[in-house]
């Protein structure tokens, strides 16, 4: 399977099944389109008038030799079926689903993923250490013989319920040597509550820490309210610069969201980067079509001008030493995974799991709440595993047509799941719309790689 | 090459260290909704590498 494709004026091709990667002239990029569409290249054809018999030659040698050399145009081979264990490796922990924003497009519904309409929910809007601490146990207990354990933080806004966090992150620390394991700890913020303390706590023990801005101010604050209807931005703003100027060489993403208000992003983009963050990233808004903020089909052509642009920006500064990083841009082209790994980009439900503040368990964080995909609840001790066997015999591109066909499916392993459900009520059909985006950035991603190695 | 410059060659690998489940199984290290693969390191080749360097 071969994808040709044009970003930033320049020509490349994929060639899916070997994840081989080529920038072309506009001669070889005639010739593969020609063989793509014939397998054969007719050099007496009239695209190729304009072009001498020596380049010809030459261009149609080059082709040869690859495909000879089974990188270009390869076959696909036989791929095994993705293993399920039932191992798990991450944890999202809902450590508290009070929020001190409201803001207009949060898909956890202000925080409590609607938790609080339902009966059974309502007095419990934090964690106690309780129930975190049965989570871990939960986490430990079914993680096999994998070493390197995933816990996030997450809401909600974990800050409102920073206690248990510190003594949840104590108690797992305190089992990593019996076990053999070791925590990697990850904190989601809206960096509203982030004081000095706050601070020094997440950048001992947090292996990641994710703030959330949206980038230029009147963005932000069109948007991301306190509960009583101010503005954020301020606020917001001062307590990250003060965190990643401590933060130092450790990991930590400042993580926007676009909508169809903001569809020229590059700029909330370099806004972030003017302040001084060097992480950045920047995601599509999930919400129903029928939202007024969501993001539609009609939008598409605009998004993929707008991440050519930025991807544009992205090269500029980084040329001329302006060094910065958006997360959708970096690819791994040679220290990846291997192909079972790129088979299931989404471990939810099945490696992958998350507790609300009252134990119950989800296959992940956009999950929770949502009638029907209750797994078990760490309080009580109970655990079924028929909703991780579902995912994890439908959640990979094997299972997947949209997938089986898809040039990029080794770049994103098919997708977010709780997507595929949220659109398309099935696993194993991606949301399209997504898939789109997807391909964009990728494709981005990998002229932006051709370039800065060339 | 004239025409045709190798940007990577052979991403995908079949042969070695399939499946073992250390590597990153969720998007919550950066973005939280969107799932991809294209960016994740394999835990033992980067753990392997990180050694190496460390004993110099």
């Amino acid at each position: 399977m071969i994808h040709t494709f044009t970003c930033l004026n320049r020509h490349f091709c994929v060639d899916t099944f070997t994840g081989s990667v080529f920038e072309l002239n506009e001669l070889s990029k005639l010739m593969i389109e020609a063989y793509k569409n014939s397998s054969f290249i007719d050099i007496n054809r009239e695209e190729f008038f304009s072009y001498s018999k020596k380049e010809l030659d030459e261009a149609l040698i080059e082709v040869e030799s690859l495909i000879r050399e089974g990188i270009l145009f390869s076959k696909e081979p036989f791929i095994k079926t993705p293993e399920f264990n039932g191992d798990i490796k991450s944890m999202c922990l809902h450590i508290s689903h009070a929020c001190n924003l409201s803001c207009g497009y949060c898909f956890a519904e202000g925080g409590d993923y609607g938790t609080a309409k339902k009966s059974e929910n309502t007095s419990l809007l934090h964690m106690s250490i309780s129930t975190a601490k049965k989570a871990i146990d939960f986490l430990v207990k079914f993680s096999g013989k994998i070493k390197n354990l995933e816990v996030d933080f997450f809401g909600g806004e974990p800050l409102l319920n920073l206690d248990v966090v510190k003594e949840a992150v104590s108690y797992a620390r305190g089992l990593e040597k019996t076990n053999n394991k070791n925590f990697r700890f990850t904190f989601t913020t809206n960096a509203l509550a982030l004081d000095e303390k706050a601070i020094e706590f997440l950048n001992a023990e947090m292996e990641h820490v994710i703030l959330s801005i949206d980038g230029r101010k009147d963005v932000h604050n069109s948007i991301r309210k306190t509960k009583a209807g101010s503005d954020s931005y301020d606020l917001v703003l001062k307590n990250s610069k003060k965190f990643a100027l401590a933060r130092g060489q450790k990991s930590y993403f400042v993580r926007g969201t676009f909508t169809v208000d903001n569809l020229d992003f590059t700029n909330d983009v370099l806004a972030l980067k003017t302040e001084g963050f060097d992480r950045i990233s920047l995601e599509p808004v999930v919400l129903d079509e029928a939202h007024s903020l969501a993001i539609k089909k009609e939008h598409l052509p605009q998004i993929f001008d707008e991440y050519e642009r930025l991807a544009g920006e992205y090269l500029a500064h980084r040329a001329k030493g302006d060094w910065f990083t958006f997360f959708h841009f970096n690819l791994n082209l040679y220290d990846g995974p291997c192909e079972q790994r790129l088979l299931r980009a989404c471990g939810a439900g099945c490696s992958y799991v998350a507790i609300a503040p009252n134990g119950d368990m989800y296959p992940c964080h956009q999950f929770v709440g949502l009638d029907g995909f209750k797994i078990g609840n760490v309080d009580i001790g109970s655990y079924s595993r028929t909703i991780p066997i579902r995912f994890g015999d439908k959640n990979h591109i094997l299972e997947k047509p949209l997938c089986k066909s898809c040039w990029a499916r080794y770049y994103c392993g098919g997708g977010c799941v709780a997507a595929s459900i949220k659109y398309n009520n099935k696993i194993a059909v991606p949301h399209e719309l997504s898939c789109e985006m997807q391909k964009k950035r990728i494709e981005c991603a990998l002229a932006i790689w051709a370039i800065e190695n060339q | 090459m004239k025409h045709i410059k190798i940007v990577a060659k052979n991403r995908i690998k079949r042969d070695k260290l399939t499946g073992c489940g250390e590597c990153a199984a969720a998007c919550q290290s950066a973005c939280k909704t969107s799932c991809t693969v294209g960016n994740v390191e394999c835990e033992r080749i980067t753990h392997s590498l990180e050694r190496k360097t460390k004993e110099g």
